[in-house]
């Protein structure tokens, strides 16, 4: 299948007011197919947002080169942006105009006039349905109506490659629906390329044809939802709250090893919720085991022989948040 | 050049429909451009703007009194003391006779605007065609010549011309009777002659304007009774304060732009970022220009002067609009927060408008601080106002001041465009 989007090696190093500097995005290379929604998942602060802002032009890499349709972003940027359509993660509207004049102007910017920028303009407050609302001032509209016309926005020049940056942030579930049922449509029915990011699992998995799992700037595993499972194994993850205790490094490391199927065993030691404070939040037992139900009686059994007070279970099929949580050793809310 | 357009439309839109701007815009700085204006007493036949000459005539002769009547043609504003002095006094002389050593002190000080002294053996000189000193006393600044300084120097200019003239004759005549053998004119006939050549000389140079030829205003702009109207000082004044609010405001703007992202987004449309910051600096640009012709619409409306080179005055509103619109682009990137700027702007603002002469003229105050004034952008303007609006000045007049306003312009916007933050 073609390529869409290619970056090679991006970097991007931030200067500090200190004189310091920090790397943001450290050697990033991405390959992005036509007509696939490609998400990029990450915490907080992982890079997604440099990342796609330095695929869409809005950031010039400290190092490396994106190319969308074959035109360098940097070389041909005009070329290259012409084949794009952005929805940034804020909501990038002129608040004192309408729905209908804020579309306007986007379409102009891209080169539509007359019958042709009105029947586009239309056709966009059609697909987010806000053409009620058209002719009202951005800042009287709701978050979720906001993020729709944002998004209608970056689609004015229907445009083969979407770039979405956390599209959902901040609205309500309906309106989030909205969104995320949205995008399959661009890419089922419009045949667009899609850049998804978002720190939300179960966007990427909901809408990802392929993962892209980015942390402290680099992305740490990419591929289809099942080509990262098998990457960590296809390995049940059993949750389990166990209340203020800490439990020995030596019995975690036994019940490891005479439990059967049992791989790893990560634990989350109780944590104070404030320095004044006598109050603990419980500790976790993360425990990944290849049938973690046949796995759950004889591991609730060695905790209770132990004296540990068991508060919840909870058993996780396979799925993104455990490739995080295997790779790097923290959920990705954290 | 099409999307810069749409931009700056677009801008333009949003800066109109926000309620809050119009105060700013249209309603205080008109507001305050008719308080001053009226205050300044010069409208509805206030009095007439006058400038205290004090002047010695040391000679007593014909071509002395000739060259009075000349200065009193030359700037209807000048009232020579004590010669021209009313019932009122408004030559400030009380009792006592005005002998030179107190016309000195006078000048120095500051009570007349400048002292004139015609030397004895002026008129000799002049018929003798030999170099003969007027001399000129005042607090202004020499090399940039005030109303009183250019007055004098058009009437000597035209009394030198008319000396000369009567000298070539003279000179021309003595060769010709030499050369045809012709027999030598009577004294008295000659002198009559010369006499007469001197006096048309004069006159012709009259009808002519001289070279430097200068007004406080001229016929037509000057009201009927020749006084000066208020909104010649309050108009440009005002107008120039607000073009100030409203440019400068722009970098509180260019930073809600940045945090809205409505900046990013145009950075994310197949356009280059010149065509960004083009668009940007025209809005700001004609935000600037459109406060100007507002507030110089009311100016106009109440009877306000334009000189005679509307096209001057354009060029001097359009370099120091572009000079504050590169001020705002060079200190945007410094700024963190709306409330940063907008204290910036006041203080800008009400520190360099006064500084500058914006609200009252930087004639009346002392030297050093019209000195100092000068380090504003805003006295630039003013003096290229008032060369075209006070003294009837042209585009030339002006050129020294647009020149410096523009230079000014180029260097802030290589600090500003060099800084500024797309990201």
């Amino acid at each position: 299948m073609q390529l869409m989007v290619e970056a090679r090696n991006l970097r991007k190093t931030y200067k500090r007011p200190d004189g310091s500097s920090i790397e943001a995005v450290k050697g990033v290379d991405l390959e992005i197919r036509q007509g696939e929604i490609f998400s990029l998942l990450g915490p907080n602060g992982a890079g997604k947002t440099t990342t796609i802002s330095m695929i869409s032009g809005l950031v010039e890499p400290t190092e490396g080169d994106a190319s969308i349709g074959g035109y360098s972003i940097t070389k041909e940027p005009m070329a290259a942006k012409r084949l794009m359509g952005f929805v940034p993660q804020e909501i990038a509207l002129y608040p004192e105009l309408s729905a209908r004049q804020n579309l306007a102007f986007f379409g102009r910017m891209y080169g539509l006039g007359g019958k042709e920028l009105g029947r586009r303009v239309d056709e966009l407050l059609e697909f987010v349905d806000l053409s009620d609302r058209q002719n009202d001032r951005i800042d009287t509209f709701s978050g979720g109506m906001k993020r729709r016309i944002n998004l209608a926005a970056g689609l004015l020049n229907n445009p083969p490659l979407v770039y979405m940056d956390e599209p959902t942030v901040g609205i309500d579930p309906q309106n989030r629906r909205r969104v995320l049922d949205t995008v399959k449509l661009l890419r089922d029915e419009h045949n667009m390329t899609v850049l998804y990011t978002t720190h939300l699992m179960e966007e990427a998995q909901e809408l990802s044809d392929r993962v892209g799992i980015i942390d402290h700037g680099e992305i740490i595993a990419m591929g289809t939802q099942d080509e990262l499972v098998q990457q960590v194994g296809e390995e049940d993850r059993l949750e389990i709250t166990i209340g203020a205790q800490e439990i020995a490094e030596s019995h975690l490391e036994r019940m490891q090893q005479e439990t059967a199927g049992v791989t790893r065993i990560l634990c989350n030691p109780p944590e104070q919720v404030s320095d004044d404070s006598s109050e603990s939040m419980p500790a976790k037992l993360t425990v990944f085991a290849k049938r973690g139900r046949t796995a759950l009686p004889q591991i609730l059994q060695d905790l209770d022989s132990a004296g540990v007070e068991i508060q919840s279970v909870a058993v996780r099929e396979p799925d993104l948040e455990a490739v995080f949580l295997a790779l790097t050793g923290r959920a990705l809310r954290d | 050049m099409r999307s810069i357009l749409t931009i700056i439309l677009n801008d333009l839109q949003i800066f109109f429909s926000q309620r809050g701007n119009l105060p700013g815009l249209l309603i205080i700085p008109v507001l305050l451009t008719l308080v001053i204006g009226w205050s300044l007493g010069q409208i509805g036949g206030g009095g007439p703007m006058r400038l205290r000459v004090d002047l010695i005539d040391l000679d007593q002769s014909g071509m002395s009194a000739k060259l009075i009547e000349d200065l009193r043609a030359a700037n209807d504003a000048i009232v020579l003391c004590p010669l021209d002095n009313d019932a009122e006094d408004f030559c400030s002389l009380g009792e006592e006779p005005l002998q030179l050593e107190r016309a000195i002190e006078r000048a120095r000080t500051g009570r007349a605007s400048a002292l004139i002294v015609i030397p004895a053996g002026y008129a000799a000189a002049l018929e003798a065609f030999e170099i003969i000193s007027v001399d000129y006393y005042s607090l202004s600044d020499p090399m940039q010549p005030g109303p009183v300084l250019q007055s004098l120097n058009a009437v000597l200019q035209r009394a030198s011309t008319a000396s000369m003239t009567t000298g070539v004759a003279d000179a021309l005549l003595t060769n010709l009777t030499a050369a045809f053998e012709l027999p030598p004119l009577g004294a008295e006939t000659r002198d009559g002659f010369l006499g007469a050549l001197y006096l048309r000389s004069q006159e012709m140079l009259t009808e002519q304007p001289a070279p430097v030829r200068f007004q406080v205003a001229d016929a037509e702009s000057a009201s009927e009774d020749g006084s000066m109207n208020g909104f010649n000082q309050s108009a440009p004044g005002m107008g120039t304060l607000y073009v100030m609010f409203t440019v400068l405001g722009g970098m509180a703007v260019l930073l809600r732009e940045r945090s809205q992202w409505t900046l990013q987004r145009l950075m994310a449309l197949p356009l280059s970022r010149a065509q960004i910051l083009g668009a940007k600096i025209g809005v700001y640009f004609s935000l600037g220009m459109i406060q100007y012709f507002i507030v110089f619409a009311v100016g106009a409306a109440l009877g306000m002067d334009f000189g005679s080179s509307p096209a001057a005055i354009l060029a001097v509103m359009a370099a120091f609009v572009l000079c504050i619109t590169a001020l705002t682009f060079a200190l945007a990137p410094w700024i963190k927060s709306e409330g940063q700027a907008r204290g910036l702007v006041l203080l800008l603002s009400l520190s360099l408008a006064p500084l500058g002469g914006a609200w009252w003229p930087l004639e009346i105050v002392p030297e050093f601080m019209q000195t100092l004034g000068h380090l504003s952008p805003v006295a630039w303007a003013m003096d290229g106002f008032h060369d075209l609006i006070w003294y009837n000045g042209g585009f030339t007049d002006v050129l020294p001041e647009v020149g410096v306003l523009i230079a000014a312009a180029v260097v802030l916007f290589a600090i500003g465009i060099r800084r500024f933050k797309y990201e």
